[in-house]
């Protein structure tokens, strides 16, 4: 497999219509071919506006685009803003709350029209009308977003996203200052789709897109098929660079063993879903090279219930947190290659992270072993010993596996601890729900963009927690009211200064995992398998592998 | 004076006693029958077996290392090729009482797991056996015999039953009864309760068995026996019991194993879904789930308890045949002056 | 006749009635099972919660989502899955009904053949080790869950054999079209045929071998062989024909239910997008309207299957013709 460096690309910056000579080079050589992907299933929706999964995400990377873009490069670049659709990044004015955006010349959708500003402007809209997931939250600072969310049919976004056709700008209006708002605005979610797309989820009908592929077909139980958009011309590299194989063929179905076996007779080039383990040893030592291990803004942990016996209890909590081996879930998982363990909210390498562990047998700033005497001393103490713990896992292999450890270890130290898979596309909701009283669970959360705030505002915050409700991510029903404040002002500090704001993050996240309302298990690694003929493997922090930057041939 | 002896009627063994002793002498049927009440003795012998071993099949266990011929060895082997992903629990050990048949991906001692396991599997599908003929035989008889409007209505509502999507009510079931379990009079059904996995495969084989016996029960009817009963002014539900239900016991009991091994089988399914036995406790079938996904590198794990149903249902069919022999009295065998 | 055939089809109506209220009860019965939030996308604010629920009709009584989902299964054919929005489950299952039925009547086949020749040979060797092998290895087949020795199959056959002379034609999974591909669409079956078949072969020797046996001890068969008549003509010609009916009963009820789809594992295992794997997703998404879909065809086609078993029985068996 040929590495490639995009040192090239430095000398890109700025947007260009030309190629930079290396790009150019492997263009030519090794353009064109059908790379084949596998996944269990489809993945929701093909609405751009809608989709929230992963899996979704990455394939929008080259088939839609939104004013601005992450950029399509490899490590920590990879979270860096750049303009896409846009001309520049905005000029921003009003103490921050006005952003003016310069619209491209000359773009096309897939289906021949031009791109013009009415289209973002009825794309933001859209938003609203079809009560997209982040409607509520991502995009409810706009101007005019509190009448969208009351009354979404006759959404005008009124003096929120304002088109001005003869200038070419769009300018858009919030409320008040968002350091996060570009971040925001480079989701799928805020993408540019023609202005006559009806506003109702598109479901299985592939919208027109300006991006270099344009989807060409859709199955939701058979495949996808994605494939070179005819009016595309690159205008910028770093935003939504060309791709090399001509079609990306997407096929649903197949279980992860026979994905697996698939990919090893050369028979499709990479599957979604996570290997399972029983072939990763067999993998990782006879098909090294094609394996690529990537790290994972994501961490799996187990919510407590903070208003529900015991864990109403602060020093029950931090019991669990003291008396978990974290080593032992990283076996589960697959190794420390794939898995790392962790205390604290934020994961590595993330904005407002700083090592931190106190549930460790040295507390510092790693996790070394776990304290069982500690542990049960805590018990002790809360007097919550012998109570009954019920723990609701999904039903997938590691979950399951993490909620029998997990059980074993409360058993361990004084409960009388029991584990309930439930099926996976109901856990999530469930766990949420307080009706259903739920004292402890297993679930992951991997992030929307790369903010603090992301994790810890979103899922420890008074606001994220709904009663009764299917959608309270705050699972453990954590509120405290002077950390609240803390991150309320560690938002506003990010408009200005974002260095200061991170440290003020890094005390909230070690006041948070202080008090443990959930416990940190480990942090994922992404690995993915690839056939050995997929060359040019990069991948991006954001969106992960960036498919059509590899070739085939 | 003639030495005539005065005929006094000697007293006949009754047919229970012939069949019985028709059984006996029949080499396999009693061959199975010993193997079977083997390996029950050897699955109620489990706590036994897992205090001698030291070993607890239910903890979680990824750390332990055990002595091998005086070597250490951790019962999760770490690949240390290659890259060293994932970690593969050790294979068989061929060592009674020291993770005999290797460990699973939890750590836990495989043939302690099985003994446990067994109670469960024997316990569930037994069980469901006894309800399923119970229903099904009901459902049969009163179908058969009544036949008009009744057998109408029962057999379509067999028809909705066999059509009917358990798995879901399965999964339904099993997720409303996590918070707060359900009563039906003295029956209390919690998440855990083994009840649950019982009624669910109970239901699903009620119309194989219903079918067959209304179709016995509709021939039956119009034998002449019958109709002399009918004639005679005895009341239905009698016939049933007295005349009807003897002559179609045989079937019942042919039924018993075959339906053993059907819900040995369901249950394995349901444990894909996670509902009857509840982790960390073992089945058979929660065994094959775990052996899935070791199924590349511990084939072991999922074919020990696979070939364990196997035999149990095999046993168990022999023994049933040799049953249904000897109860048949037009069998060919024919036993001492009786 | 049409009496009989018009009050069968009444019947069906009723199955499919009942079996459709239960399973839109037990949905909503289920906690968690409430698809709004899940439509509405992870961390979802209050006010697109109610959006989603008031756009797709939760917030309506029970009985009245269950006459619009009817009518938009039955009426206007176009009930969208909760899941994978806008795709219409009507088609999705018309679609997939050819792959199933590939694989059932093929396996069927296979099984009815295989099971009926051990059956016969068993009975006539009635106590022999051809007998006890035979049983034996049906009991074997019996024993195997399918999804297992499905998995065992592409373990064998895709993984550590693939490169070897005996499993290297077998092709990638994935069913392919009749029409595209005839040599790609057999070879692709034979696997999932004989994983399929090899349950109920064992099941149906079995049934077949005591059924003969049992009608071999009959007075008939008896005045039968009075009359000169050979063992295998006696066998073949008289024994078989009622043995059959406790044979046609079951293959009837198995049959029809596998057509409905209860061949889910192994469709699942062996990627054949059939009426089974789409009834097994939409029970692990919870996707009401997959599901409602693919029950109400499941319940048609055993109610079907079993009027026809009924109207085959009263062909096989003389004696009831007359009742």
């Amino acid at each position: 497999m040929k590495k490639l460096f995009f040192a090239a690309s430095a000398a890109s910056l700025l947007a260009g219509t030309w190629l930079a000579p290396a790009q150019a080079e492997y263009l030519k050589e090794h353009r064109g071919g059908t790379i084949r992907l596998l996944a269990r299933s489809a993945a929701g929706t093909l609405d751009p506006h809608i989709n929230y999964t992963d899996q979704g995400w990455q394939m929008y990377q080259p088939i839609y685009d939104g004013l601005v873009a992450f950029r399509k490069a490899e490590g920590m670049d990879g979270f860096t803003i750049v303009p896409d659709l846009a001309e520049a990044l905005p000029v921003v004015t009003n103490d921050g709350k006005t952003f003016t955006f310069k619209l491209r010349k000359g773009i096309k959708f897939s289906s021949g029209q031009d791109l013009g500003v009415k289209d973002v402007v009825a794309s933001f809209q859209r938003i609203f009308k079809i009560s997209g997931p982040t409607s509520g939250t991502f995009y409810a600072g706009i101007v005019g977003a509190d009448k969208c969310l009351a009354d979404t049919k006759s959404c005008t976004l009124e003096g929120g996203v304002v088109g001005d056709e003869a200038a070419g700008t769009i300018t858009i209006n919030i409320t008040k200052p968002d350091a996060e708002l570009l971040y925001k605005l480079a989701l799928p979610h805020a993408v540019v789709l023609p202005a006559d797309t009806p506003a109702e989820d598109m479901g299985s009908k592939p919208i027109p897109s300006t991006g270099a592929y344009m989807i060409s077909a859709f199955d939701p139980n058979k495949g996808m098929t994605v494939s070179r958009n005819p009016n595309f011309k690159q205008w910028s590299e770093e935003a939504q660079p060309d791709g090399y194989p001509d079609v990306v063929q997407y096929d649903f179905g197949l279980s992860e063993e026979a994905a697996v076996s698939a990919i090893q007779n050369g028979e499709a080039d990479w599957m979604f879903d996570a290997l399972p383990s029983d072939r990763l040893g067999e993998l990782g030592s006879k098909s090294m090279d094609q394996l690529h291990i990537s790290p994972l803004s994501a961490w799996w942990y187990a919510p407590l219930n903070n208003r529900l016996a015991p864990f109403d209890n602060e020093k029950a909590r931090q019991a669990v947190a003291y008396a978990v081996d974290r080593n032992t879930l990283v076996k589960l998982f697959g190794g420390k290659v794939l898995a790392s363990p962790v205390c604290q909210v934020l994961p590595p390498d993330f904005p407002g992270h700083e090592d931190y562990c106190p549930f460790t047998k040295n507390p510092g700033a790693k996790w070394s072993a776990p304290d069982l005497d500690k542990a049960k001393q805590l018990v002790e103490e809360s007097g919550t010993k012998g109570q009954k713990v019920t723990i609701i896992a999904e039903d997938t292999a590691i979950s399951r596996s993490v909620g029998v450890y997990l059980q074993s270890v409360l058993t361990s130290i004084g409960y009388v601890a029991d584990v309930k898979p439930i099926s996976s596309n109901i856990q999530f909701t469930y766990i949420q729900n307080t009706n259903n009283k739920v004292q402890m669970s297993i679930t992951q959360w991997y992030k929307d963009y790369p903010a603090a705030s992301d994790f810890l505002n979103i899922l420890f915050s008074c606001a994220s927690f709904r009663e009764g409700s299917d959608a309270s991510i705050n699972i453990a029903g954590f509120c405290d009211k002077d950390i609240d404040t803390k991150m309320q002002k560690a938002l506003d500090l990010g408009v200005t200064d974002q260095k200061a704001a991170d440290k003020l993050w890094a005390e909230i996240d070690r006041e948070v995992t202080d008090k443990a309302p959930a416990v940190g298990l480990f942090t994922p690694k992404r690995l993915d398998f690839v056939s050995k003929r997929v060359g040019n493997f990069k991948f991006n922090r954001q969106f992960n592998w960036m498919i059509t930057q590899s070739w085939v041939q | 004076m003639s030495n005539q002896a005065i005929a006094m009627p000697r007293k006949t063994r009754g047919p229970w006693a012939v069949a019985f002793a028709k059984l006996a002498t029949d080499r396999a049927a009693v061959a199975s029958l010993a193997v079977f009440l083997l390996i029950v003795l050897a699955c109620l012998s489990a706590p036994l077996y897992a205090k001698w071993a030291g070993t607890d099949p239910f903890a979680s266990t990824l750390d332990a290392v055990i002595q091998i011929d005086g070597v250490d060895v951790p019962v999760m082997e770490q690949s240390t090729e290659g890259l060293g992903l994932g970690y593969t629990p050790i294979g068989p050990t061929w060592r009674l009482g020291n993770y005999f048949l290797g460990a699973d991906s939890q750590g836990r001692d495989v043939m302690a797991r099985m003994l446990y396991g067994g109670l469960s599997s024997l316990l569930i599908s037994g069980a469901a056996t006894i309800f399923t003929l119970i229903i099904g035989t009901l459902a049969g008889l009163i179908a058969g015999y009544f036949g008009g409007i009744t057998d109408t209505v029962l057999s379509r509502f067999l028809d909705v039953l066999w059509a009917f999507p358990i798995y879901l009510l399965a999964i339904s079931l099993s997720i409303v009864t996590i918070a707060q379990g359900i009563s039906i009079g003295p029956i209390e059904i919690e998440s855990g309760s083994l009840w649950l996995p019982v009624i669910i495969i109970g239901i699903v084989y009620v119309p194989y068995v219903a079918r067959p016996i209304r179709g016995q029960v509709l021939s039956l009817r119009h034998s002449e026996f019958v109709f002399a009963a009918i004639n005679l002014g005895v009341p239905g539900w009698r016939i049933l019991w007295r005349d009807i239900l003897p002559n179609i016991t045989t079937t019942l009991i042919v039924f018993v194993p075959l339906m053993m091994a059907l819900n040995m089988l369901t249950e394995s399914a349901l444990s894909f879904l996670s509902i009857g036995v509840q982790p960390p406790a073992a089945s058979w079938g929660t065994i094959i789930q775990d052996g899935q996904a070791l199924l590349y590198t511990r084939p072991l794990v999922a074919l020990v308890p696979g070939l364990a149903i196997a035999v149990s249902v095999m046993v168990l069919n022999v023994f049933g045949d040799g049953l249904r022999d000897a109860l048949d009295p037009r069998s060919k065998v024919r036993l001492g002056r009786d | 006749m049409i009496y009989a055939i018009l009050r069968r089809f009444g019947q069906m109506l009723f199955v499919m009635f009942g079996i459709s209220v239960i399973v839109f009860l037990i949905f909503f019965a289920t906690p968690g099972a409430d698809p709004a939030a899940r439509i509405a996308g992870r961390n979802a604010s209050p006010e697109v919660l109610e959006a989603v629920r008031h756009s797709f009709g939760f917030d309506q009584p029970l009985y009245v989502q269950y006459v619009k989902m009817m009518e938009k299964i039955f009426v206007t054919g176009d009930l969208t899955s909760f899941v994978n929005r806008g795709w219409r489950v009507v088609p999705a299952v018309m679609d997939s009904i050819p792959v199933t039925l590939s694989l059932v009547f093929g396996a069927a086949i296979l099984w009815v053949v295989v099971s009926i020749i051990i059956g016969i040979v068993a009975a006539a060797t009635r106590g022999s080790w051809l007998d006890k092998l035979l049983m034996a290895l049906g009991l074997l087949g019996i024993s195997m869950p399918v999804y297992w020795l499905g998995e065992v199959m592409n373990l064998i056959t895709q993984s550590r054999y693939h490169d070897n002379w005996a499993f290297s034609w077998v092709p990638p999974l994935g069913y392919k079209n009749f029409s595209d591909d005839p040599k790609g669409w057999f070879l692709t079956l034979v696997i999932p045929w004989i994983t399929l078949a090899i349950l109920y072969i064992g099941i149906y020797g079995r049934v077949l071998r005591a059924a003969i046996i049992e009608s071999m001890q009959e007075d008939y068969i008896r005045t039968a062989r009075a009359k000169g008549l050979s063992e295998t003509r006696i066998l073949l010609r008289h024994a078989l024909r009622t043995s059959l009916i406790a044979f046609v009963t079951l293959f009837g009820l198995d049959f029809g239910a596998l057509v409905g789809g209860s061949a889910l594992l192994t469709e699942v295992v062996f990627g054949l997008h059939g009426i089974g794997k789409l009834t097994y997703d939409a029970l692990q998404n919870l996707d009401l309207p997959m599901i409602m879909a693919t029950v109400m065809y499941a319940s048609m086609f055993v109610v079907i299957a079993n009027a026809v078993v009924d109207f085959v029985y009263i062909l096989l068996d003389p004696r009831l013709r007359t009742s």
